[in-house]
């Protein structure tokens, strides 16, 4: 059986930021798998390496401010060949893929980035309109990745 | 001519600072500074919030260490009170703390610093990083790895999750511990022990290669402070304040955290947001002391579980009476993670410990309350005054990094002055100053209550003012 993980990262409390972490509640609530491991989380830090080993398919979720409000993008990821200096607070998701195979000696099959513009990023609790619209297309997106339809 | 130095920003610390150099005449290095110049204003803003709010606004001072301003300022709470909390909540509060300490000393040990100690100071600061050290010592990387991720799954499995959790409550905990939650806890001991273990003997070896930066690495004298229990151990949660001093005698004991303004002072200098708290006996600037991991195995003479224990008796040998080099700080971190495992084994294995009566409640008692607890970088003090309806009037917050700003200062000079040489500055003498402040792992988001968007930046400066030479860094 093929080891799923949808790995989350936002923060609610900045609007639209929360975006991932809305979706990982919806596919944790019966939308997916119940054997798809779904991790919600506020930074991607290097701890999550081991999980990532262990997976066959990963997708990494998180809102961005790159994209038009609303629009769904979605990429094949591949391992850094170089990490960044510090891991204080976060550590890229091809960071993280580079340092599942030379930690654990194990990557994913696959691995992509999926993001969601937002909208707005201040200090509110609750996703904007355009992005709260997106989140059925992000979730059959997500299902049709992990189902390797997509 | 004198020259200032300017580095900026000073990397792999939470948070951003520079460093400025005066160099005088002689192109020595006459005066150091560490600026942190971001505000963010916690104690102000909460004016006005009821008291009830005030752990889930403090904690969101910082990413790494919430768990700390948590528990002081529910502690802070609890006295405005008046209430003890039950034994099994107190119990789960100090599980939590060590849980909180471990991921924290983790992070700095392993992915902060270790690129220093496997990688040395002059690496190229491209390889000088965590992926330097998987490459170099994979099961050095992995294990420290495997240590945070233990610290940070008790956090998530008592309270729920991993940063920012609300489950410390005034009054106590809001959900008890279940057994099974417990057992697998501890399931995971032995093993984390034993990589903890690993990483002391490795440490141990690999520190003598480190002899100029243990002379040179804020190794002074000063004073040490800190919590201790009344058994005479170091007081992680509870306890009250003593001094020592680098002889090691107790200058101060027994002192109540919640009369902090009677002993501690708080100065301020135009260079820098970050206070300068001083020992008032001693008045400003010769109050300066040290906290954190140093601190604390300075001021006990009985470590208090038996494999820190062992480790604790051969670091106090490096030195006749405390150990004064800063250096030591990543050896002290590498012992209480020690520690902090054996007692959280300890604690579970309490039958108190899932007991289903975890919290007690009361109405306002008190208008000022005082808490206090040890964060990963040392003593921690929040303080509240609230008015009749429980709104806070008024809040002030001691953080570890602030009691070390001196000390910090003060090491960042005498490192400057063993290793700036020129007016030119080179990667290594650079990484050495800073690796100066790493030894201390100063959280500046939390010692200046800042949002954390300040990079390092290093200048040399001419006694007559003119920049000579600079050296930033991104974050």
């Amino acid at each position: 059986m093929k080891r799923l993980l949808v790995l989350a990262c936002g923060n609610s409390l900045r609007g639209d930021d929360g975006v991932a972490l809305h979706i990982a509640s919806c596919l944790r609530n019966g939308l997916c798998d119940p054997e798809t491991q779904i991790h919600s989380d506020q930074q991607w830090a290097p701890e999550l390496a081991e999980p990532i080993s262990q997976a066959d398919l990963v997708i990494f979720l998180d809102a961005s401010a790159n994209v038009v409000p609303g629009e769904i993008a979605c990429q094949l990821l591949r391992p850094a060949s170089n990490l960044p200096a510090s891991f204080t607070h976060q550590t890229s998701p091809a960071s993280l893929l580079a340092l599942a195979g030379e930690l654990f000696g194990a990557q994913p099959r696959r691995a992509y980035l999926l993001t969601i513009g937002g909208d707005s990023f201040d200090l509110v609790e609750g996703l904007s309109e355009p992005v709260r619209q997106a989140i059925p297309q992000a979730i059959e997106r997500i299902k049709a990745l992990l189902s390797g339809v997509d | 001519m004198s020259k200032t130095i300017t580095i900026d920003p000073v990397t792999r610390i939470e948070g951003h600072a520079k460093i400025t150099l005066q160099l005088d005449d002689q192109g020595e290095v006459s005066e150091a500074y560490f600026h942190v110049t971001q505000f963010r204003g916690f104690e102000k803003f909460c004016v006005g919030r009821p008291y009830y709010e005030m752990p889930y606004l403090m904690e969101r001072i910082c990413g790494i260490c919430p768990v700390s301003h948590l528990l002081a300022s529910a502690k802070a709470c609890d006295a405005l009170l008046a209430m003890k909390v039950p034994r099994a909540a107190g119990k789960l509060r100090r599980i939590l703390n060590l849980a909180q300490l471990i991921q924290s000393h983790s992070l700095s040990f392993f992915y902060l610093s270790s690129p220093d100690f496997l990688l040395g100071m002059d690496a190229d600061p491209k390889d000088r990083n965590l992926f330097g050290v998987m490459r170099k010592n994979p099961e050095l990387g992995r294990g420290g790895i495997r240590l945070r991720q233990f610290g940070q799954q008790v956090i998530e499995t008592l309270a729920g999750k991993r940063i920012h959790p609300a489950w410390v409550v005034p009054g106590g905990v809001n959900e008890p511990l279940g057994v099974e939650k417990r057992d697998k806890i501890l399931a995971q001991i032995p093993e984390v022990i034993a990589i903890a273990q690993k990483a002391l003997a490795w440490f141990k070896i690999e520190f003598e290669n480190f002899r100029e930066e243990i002379r040179t690495f804020a190794n002074f004298p000063s004073l040490f402070m800190g919590l201790v229990t009344v058994d005479e151990r170091a007081g992680y949660y509870e306890g009250k304040i003593r001094f020592t001093d680098s002889l090691g005698n107790i200058v101060a004991d027994k002192l109540e955290a919640a009369d902090y303004q009677e002993y501690l002072g708080e100065a301020v200098e135009p260079f820098t947001f970050m206070k300068f708290p001083y020992y008032m006996p001693l008045g400003y600037p010769d109050g300066m002391y040290r906290v954190g991991p140093l601190a604390r195995l300075n001021l006990v003479d009985n470590c208090g579980t038996p494999l820190a224990q062992q480790e604790w008796v051969e670091f106090r040998a490096l030195e006749r009476n405390a150990v004064h080099s800063s250096f030591h700080y990543h050896y002290a971190r590498l012992i209480e993670i020690l520690f902090a495992l054996e007692h959280i084994e300890e604690y579970l294995l309490d039958p108190i410990i899932t007991q289903s009566h975890a919290r007690y409640s009361a109405s306002l008692n008190n208008l000022e309350g005082v808490g206090c607890c040890e964060a990963p970088r040392g003593t921690l003090i929040h303080h509240y005054r609230v008015d009749e309806q429980g709104l806070i009037t008024w809040a002030n917050l001691i953080i570890a990094t602030g009691h070390n700003n001196l000390a910090m200062n003060r090491g960042i000079l005498q490192a400057a002055r063993h290793f700036v040489r020129s007016e030119k500055l080179t990667e290594g003498m650079l990484n050495r100053v800073e690796a100066v402040i790493r030894a201390f792992d100063p959280c500046l988001s939390c010692s200046t209550h800042a949002d954390g968007h300040m990079p390092l930046w290093i200048r040399l400066v001419s006694p007559e003012g003119k920049l000579l030479d600079e050296i930033r860094r991104k974050p």
